[in-house]
């Protein structure tokens, strides 16, 4: 058990991370390097700046708004909670003094980033089993909404059992001293990070977020990327 | 399907990748926002008309030859094998897409469907499963090009013709063409379709105005486009561009044709000289007092259908409103947004097409036929040859009893004299 445990946490996340940065760079390499397209593909009527435009498109997202307000109302929470989030696992490697402007206890959000997260991802997944957009899924969406929830909902039952039932065996300075090895290649796995009742929960969401990162650079997952290029081309 | 054929059809797939494509390919999260956007589906409930659904079919092709998951695991995505029933697939979608890019306007990162189902269009040329009809007619284009001068005589003997008509209705200055052709240094070259209609109408508004105005040897339709032939599509551009080069004019501008403006004003790169659509031309003579008009002459609730490729694919929005409101006092809009407004039906080659789409034409426009009755109005007035036929087929199929009028004939018929 230790041994897998070990092979998740260090060997497997070292080969995610990697693959997440280097498949990511060589996709968006591949996609750029291509010839801009000659016809202009922008829709009307035009606004000005466009590029500030392309921006409200693509982090408001007002046609999902528009046409589909309660996917929208998930969509929102699911973005910014997934930024929080992401706050959030940067101070579990060390603190910045930056994201404590709002002064909050590591990690942020108390325990509801996760829990939103949850709902959301449910209800992506339970909406793709309905028509017409069932019709319109491919496995790959049900696997990306399954990886995800996995591993938001085991990151986030560690994070309950410290705010909501005050077991703490795995505190913030054991994630700290776990992550900061892992970044600065010394890999190390303190005691409490693989010993605690709820080890298995750090193990499970290390491995779901490891296999989530090797995909993201063949999934949709690039919309992150390309969202905002895109928005500008229509734009303009 | 033989491996070199299917090499052959990939090859062409992989020429036209460009970044926009790309990004259309890799991004659809197959969301379902765009489920509404379609107006097959809206009118006809079937799933592959939804538009993610149409691009998806091309993915499907991309993520099996493209990507290195096709050949790892094809089931992750579905990644399909190019062969004859993906062809037939293909058809289906490309054939039955108009083009109008309402999608575009739904999409959350705005992935062309129409683009994307040029490339299937592309990809059936080399498979020789187009409509025939289009090719012919596309190659008919390119070859007048090429030998203009064998079609010259005829041409001129047409317009002489014509120019009777325009003189009998609308009086012309002493001594000036009504139609003039092949003027050197015009202000303006005018591309028309076939058909006096086109030409009669725009004849005496431009003489009205006082244009230094010449009409083009050639028609501004371009069924390369229709085809999703990038090649078809520049060539038979390029006669006209050739011809506003040599004629040294400032402005060419395009008859109530949504294709051929769109192609002209969004796919020729760097052009010496500015592209309009005649109702354009039109708002800024009504603007500047060189054209008058009565306002009494058409009477009854109208309504202006905006040609996708126009409006939201072309951005003439407000002329077509400014003219109208010098036309009525009767005036109600079709749908709230123009963005939003539904296609009519008849794009991408489906009215060039004639009876044989006929059928789903009329199916799938149900939503535009409710739309139209809707608003209550007696004249619809439009400014593309391809929607007013479209629409001249729904008012007969659904029984709308309204009067299908061009807006460029509404402004000559209401001229007045000084």
């Amino acid at each position: 058990m230790e041994t897998l445990y070990y092979l998740v946490l260090i060997p497997m996340a070292y080969i995610a991370f990697a693959v997440f940065v280097l498949g990511t760079a060589a996709r968006l390499v591949k996609i750029f390097r291509e010839p801009a397209a000659t016809v202009k593909l922008q829709i009307f009527p035009e606004k000005r700046p466009k590029w500030l435009w392309a921006v409200y498109d693509t982090f408001l997202f007002p046609t999902v708004l528009r046409h589909k307000p309660l996917l929208w109302a998930f969509l929102m929470l699911f973005h910014i909670s997934f930024m929080l989030l992401i706050i959030g696992h940067l101070e579990l490697i060390r603190g910045f003094a930056v994201f404590q402007i709002v002064p909050h206890e590591v990690f942020l959000g108390k325990g509801f980033i996760g829990l939103i997260l949850s709902i959301c991802l449910l209800y992506f997944l339970f909406r793709r089993f309905s028509s017409p957009v069932r019709e319109l899924s491919v496995p790959e969406d049900y696997y990306l909404l399954v990886l995800l929830f996995l591993t938001v909902f085991f990151g986030s039952e560690m994070d309950w059992a410290r705010r909501w039932y005050y077991y703490d065996t795995i505190s913030v300075d054991n994630y700290r001293e776990y992550l900061f090895s892992l970044l600065t290649l010394k890999p190390e796995l303190p005691y409490e990070i693989t010993s605690s009742g709820h080890s298995f929960m750090l193990v499970l969401h290390i491995f779901f977020a490891n296999l989530f990162l090797i995909f993201f650079p063949f999934s949709q997952a690039m919309h992150s990327f390309l969202s905002l290029p895109m928005n500008k081309i229509r734009r303009g | 399907m033989e491996e070199k054929t299917r090499d052959d059809l990939l090859k062409l797939f992989q020429g036209r990748f460009n970044r926009a494509v790309r990004f259309y390919l890799e991004t659809c999260t197959r969301c379902g926002v765009c489920v509404e956007a379609c107006h097959v589906y809206v009118s006809m409930g079937q799933a592959k008309y939804i538009s993610a659904s149409r691009h998806e079919l091309v993915r499907r092709l991309y993520k099996k030859y493209f990507k290195a998951r096709g050949k790892l695991w094809p089931s992750l995505g579905e990644a399909k094998e190019l062969n004859e029933s993906s062809l037939t697939e293909l058809y289906d979608a490309a054939y039955s897409c108009t083009g109008c890019r309402r999608c575009m306007a739904y999409c959350p990162f705005g992935i062309d469907t129409q683009m994307v189902m040029s490339i299937a269009k592309f990809i059936l040329i080399g498979a020789s499963m187009e409509p025939e009809i289009l090719t012919m007619l596309a190659d008919m284009s390119i070859e007048k090009g090429k030998s203009f001068e064998l079609f010259k005589e005829g041409f001129l003997q047409g317009i002489r013709n014509l120019e009777a008509e325009v003189v009998k209705k609308w009086q012309t200055e002493a001594g000036a063409a009504a139609i003039p052709v092949g003027v050197q240094d015009a202000d303006l070259l005018y591309v028309a379709l076939a058909g006096a209609h086109s030409i009669v109408p725009a004849a005496a508004v431009f003489n009205a105005a006082k244009e230094n105005w010449t009409l083009s040897f050639f028609e501004a339709v371009n069924f390369g486009a229709f085809m999703g032939d990038p090649t078809r599509t520049t060539l038979i551009m390029n006669r006209i561009v050739e011809e506003a080069k040599r004629l040294r004019v400032r402005e060419v501008c395009i008859c109530e044709c949504g294709t051929a403006f769109r192609v002209m004003k969004q796919m020729a790169e760097s052009l010496p000289f500015k592209v309009s659509s005649i109702t354009e031309a039109h708002a800024r003579y009504i603007r500047g007092g060189r054209v008058k008009l009565d306002r009494s002459k058409f009477t009854g609730l109208m309504t202006y259908h905006d040609p996708c490729q126009l409006a939201r694919n072309g951005g003439v929005i407000d002329e077509p409103r400014y003219i109208l409101g010098h036309l009525a006092d009767n005036f109600v809009e079709m749908s709230p947004d123009p963005r939003m407004n539904w296609c009519c039906g008849g794009g991408g080659g489906l009215v060039a097409l004639g009876e044989e789409t006929l059928d789903f034409r009329m199916k799938s426009s149900r939503v535009k036929a409710d739309q139209i009755r809707e608003t209550g109005a007696a004249t619809l007035v439009t400014a593309c040859e391809n929607c007013h036929t479209q629409l001249s087929n729904i008012n007969d199929h659904y029984k709308l009893g309204v009067n299908v009028k061009f807006l460029s004939s509404m402004v000559a018929d209401a001229l007045v004299g000084d």
